[in-house]
């Protein structure tokens, strides 16, 4: 009998650390895109409404997050909103050309070594983190559509209003 | 049935020893060096074909990196 359930327990290990909603956001920096000796502390960000978003040039559905991001973002920011979008491109150079199709103004790095992936247990690109003001993940977006953005907004607005 | 036991723990290791290609990772796969087929023009000819000749099209792979979002 424990034999089956440690067979049981390795079977199911894979999935047993999934970042969902409830759960504390990692204390984790990751490197600037641009500038890969700068790190940005998601610590830093704490009293801030925060979406740590995972994106990639090759994800289809990030070419339509990346703008809707982007004008949450700037509609937000000035009452605390901040979105930080995190690269998961093998290249560098991908992630470029990508966003000089799709510019956008929040804060991005880059995730080399999949560190920040692994922490988040990302199952789906992209994926959407989006943090409280207290550092806890209050609801994960996997997948990106236009139903998603109208959620997003309403959900961002809802936290906003939420005291630090 | 104990033996049946340690062989179920066995084949549990075995299986957790395989590495599964994480969403994050898929831009490896996205790559055009890791297409079945080198060459696009010729890759289309031969789904083609597989189409006409089996009345059946899809399976093959497809535009975008399968994100697995969906």
């Amino acid at each position: 009998m424990r034999a089956l359930g440690c067979a049981l327990a390795l079977l199911l290990a894979p999935g047993a650390f999934a970042l969902e909603a409830g759960g504390a956001v990692p204390e984790l920096a990751v490197a600037r895109l641009e500038e890969p000796a700068q790190a940005l502390s998601l610590a830093s960000l704490r009293g801030s409404v925060v979406y740590v978003d995972f994106w990639a040039s090759w994800c289809v559905p990030c070419r339509l997050s990346m703008p809707a991001l982007d004008a949450l973002y700037k509609q937000n920011r000035a009452r605390g909103f901040a979105v930080v979008g995190v690269n998961k491109d093998v290249s560098v150079a991908d992630a470029r050309r990508f966003l000089v199709k799709v510019p956008v103004t929040f804060a991005l790095a880059s995730d080399a070594q999949d560190a920040a992936a692994r922490a988040f247990d990302v199952k789906a690109m992209p994926s959407g983190y989006l943090v409280d003001r207290k550092g806890i993940v209050r609801k994960v977006h996997r997948g990106f559509t236009a139903e998603t953005a109208e959620t997003l907004a309403r959900e961002v607005e809802a936290l906003l209003k939420e005291p630090s | 049935m104990k033996l049946l036991l340690w062989a179920l723990v066995a084949a549990s290791i075995c299986v957790s020893a395989c590495t599964a290609v994480a969403p994050y990772q898929r831009g490896y796969l996205a790559r055009d060096d890791m297409a079945l087929e080198g060459n696009p023009g010729f890759a289309k000819a031969i789904e083609k074909t597989f189409a006409a000749k089996e009345a059946a099209s899809g399976g093959a792979s497809v535009g975008g990196g399968g994100c697995g979002c969906n």
